[in-house]
């Protein structure tokens, strides 16, 4: 369609004027629209009252029931990234990312369409379906185009985006409020019109990622930049996105991923009962929620600064970070609670969490490192499933593990405590699986591949 | 006499202007205001919350 052609790769390619320090911008307006996904528990409540205003009414959606929307949506970023990952290098970065406003965007309009005629099930299509898929498409659109612009800093320029999706939510938080608030009647929670003015403005803010993208030339590469061989495991051409996932170091990242995510996203999900429960009479309700704003920041900020870290010190290094410093973390943060200490409970908390968003930000660098850049958006796309995979596991560990306890007899403050022991030992099994990394064997791939498949020793 | 196929030669491209560097300098603030500003203000109210656990 003629209309649409201007988001042809061809046309997204940058002038020789052109410069990259424009790109995070692009790629922050995508991240920060879709990490409001992490801020859609403020709709629990109001849409739990959608009829009874005041308090649910019988006819009122559950609690429960309204927690699959944000679970649906999150295995649809999954399942989209891995689907779509190959469309999208094949289409360009700019395509991928309409595609994903017009989900995302729209979505929130189906969802509206739901909220305003009691529908659960066109609620779940558009914010859990097409809102998920918005998600996955949204999530993995920039990166690679990032890598690309930055080969001399890969680690920052993706952390740089990653860090907008976890910034998305301390946006979304106040201003889904203050909408709410705003658009509230007396017969109305105003979740209909939140929901549509912010599909409006998100596909607005996303369009300007849509528009000013680009994508390097051929062969372009930073000014006076020598690809460096410091990094023992950096490939110097590229594999396959199909091929790289027959290979054991895409499975050992996979698993990395994984624990690193179990081990964080069961704390985040839990994070204010524990911190009331770990020092009762303590902690307000308000208190435990300033504990929550704190590990957004520690998410965000940990995305941003571990990615950029790796740049330097590697990323098999900074992996080795997380499940160690994780792990000791882990074992020792309970006795914190137990001694009544809660700066220290709160510090150590904060440093897990940076580290939980570290990894997120720094994997596409690492699969850069192992794969090369040409598949790397389609390849990070497929091990997204371990994200889907932990985002099941690390709540389900934390909370049945708990439940268990206390049915067992132990103290409520006390519940966590073989949790977080349980957390160390996976990270333990993270911090092997990274230890086991090794540079690809190149005889492994047919000729397409050997051909462009060098490793840097 | 001139040429008459000097007129139907095709004319050499212009090189292409170089973009002033002001210009670029007022995109890149644009669009690091763009994200910038709202990012700033959703830590903002991130970190008013936050203070709440050390009161």
């Amino acid at each position: 369609m003629p209309l649409l052609s201007f988001l042809d790769r061809d046309h997204s390619i940058a002038d020789s004027h052109f410069s990259r320090w424009l790109v995070p911008p692009a790629a922050l307006a995508i991240h920060l629209s879709i990490g409001q996904a992490y801020a859609f528990s403020v709709f629990n409540l109001p849409l739990s009252r959608a009829i009874g205003i005041t308090q649910s009414a019988p006819s009122d959606w559950k609690l429960s029931t309204i927690g699959w929307v944000f679970s649906v949506a999150i295995v649809f970023l999954g399942v989209s990234a891995a689907v779509f990952g190959a469309w999208l290098e094949r289409v360009g970065p700019r395509k991928a990312m309409f595609a994903s406003a017009v989900c995302f965007g729209g979505g929130f309009q189906i969802a509206a369409l739901g909220v305003a005629t009691h529908r659960f099930s066109l609620l779940l299509l558009g914010y859990g379906v097409l809102g998920g898929i918005g998600l996955g498409l949204g999530y993995i659109s920039p990166v690679s185009t990032l890598i690309k612009w930055f080969p001399d800093r890969p680690g920052m320029a993706t952390g740089m985006a990653i860090m907008g999706f976890g910034g998305g939510a301390m946006i979304a938080s106040p201003l889904s409020t203050m909408l709410m608030s705003h658009f509230r009647t007396p017969g109305s929670q105003g979740v209909t019109q939140t929901f549509v003015v912010m599909g409006a403005l998100y596909f607005i803010f996303m369009m300007f990622g849509v528009f000013s993208v680009r994508v390097p030339r051929s062969g372009w590469k930073p000014e006076g930049w020598v690809p460096s061989s410091a990094q023992r495991i950096v490939i110097s051409g590229s594999v396959t996105a199909d091929r790289a996932i027959t290979t054991p170091q895409f499975w050992l990242l996979w698993m990395v991923l994984c624990l690193n995510v179990t081990a964080g996203i069961g704390v985040l999900g839990q994070a204010s009962p524990m911190i009331q429960e770990m020092f009762p009479g303590a902690i307000s309700v308000g208190a435990a929620a300033g504990f929550v704003g704190l590990l957004s920041l520690a998410n965000m900020i940990g995305r941003f600064f571990w990615s950029s870290l790796s740049d330097y010190v590697g990323r098999r290094a900074v992996y080795a970070t997380f499940f160690l410093l994780g792990a000791a973390l882990y074992a020792t943060v309970p006795a914190t609670g137990r001694a009544g200490n809660v700066a220290l409970f709160v510090l150590g908390y904060v440093v897990i969490i940076s580290m939980y968003g570290g990894g997120f930000a720094t994997i596409p660098a690492y699969l850069r490192d192992m794969f090369g850049t040409n598949q790397v958006g389609a390849i990070h796309g497929r091990l997204l499933t371990a994200w889907s995979t932990a985002g099941v596991l690390g709540p389900v560990l934390v909370n049945y593990i708990r439940e268990y306890e206390i049915a067992h007899g132990v103290a409520k403050a006390d519940a966590y405590t073989m949790t977080m022991h349980i957390m160390a030992g996976l990270l333990v099994v993270g911090f092997i699986c990274n230890w086991r990394m090794s540079p690809l064997d190149t005889r492994q791939f047919a000729d397409d591949d050997a051909a462009t498949v060098r490793v840097s020793t | 006499m001139t040429d008459p196929t000097s007129f139907s030669r095709p004319a050499r491209p212009a090189p292409p202007a170089a973009e002033p560097q002001g210009s670029l300098v007022v995109k890149l603030a644009i669009a690091w205001s763009l994200v910038g500003i709202p990012l700033a203000w959703g830590v903002w109210q991130v970190f008013k919350k936050s203070l709440d656990l050390f009161r």
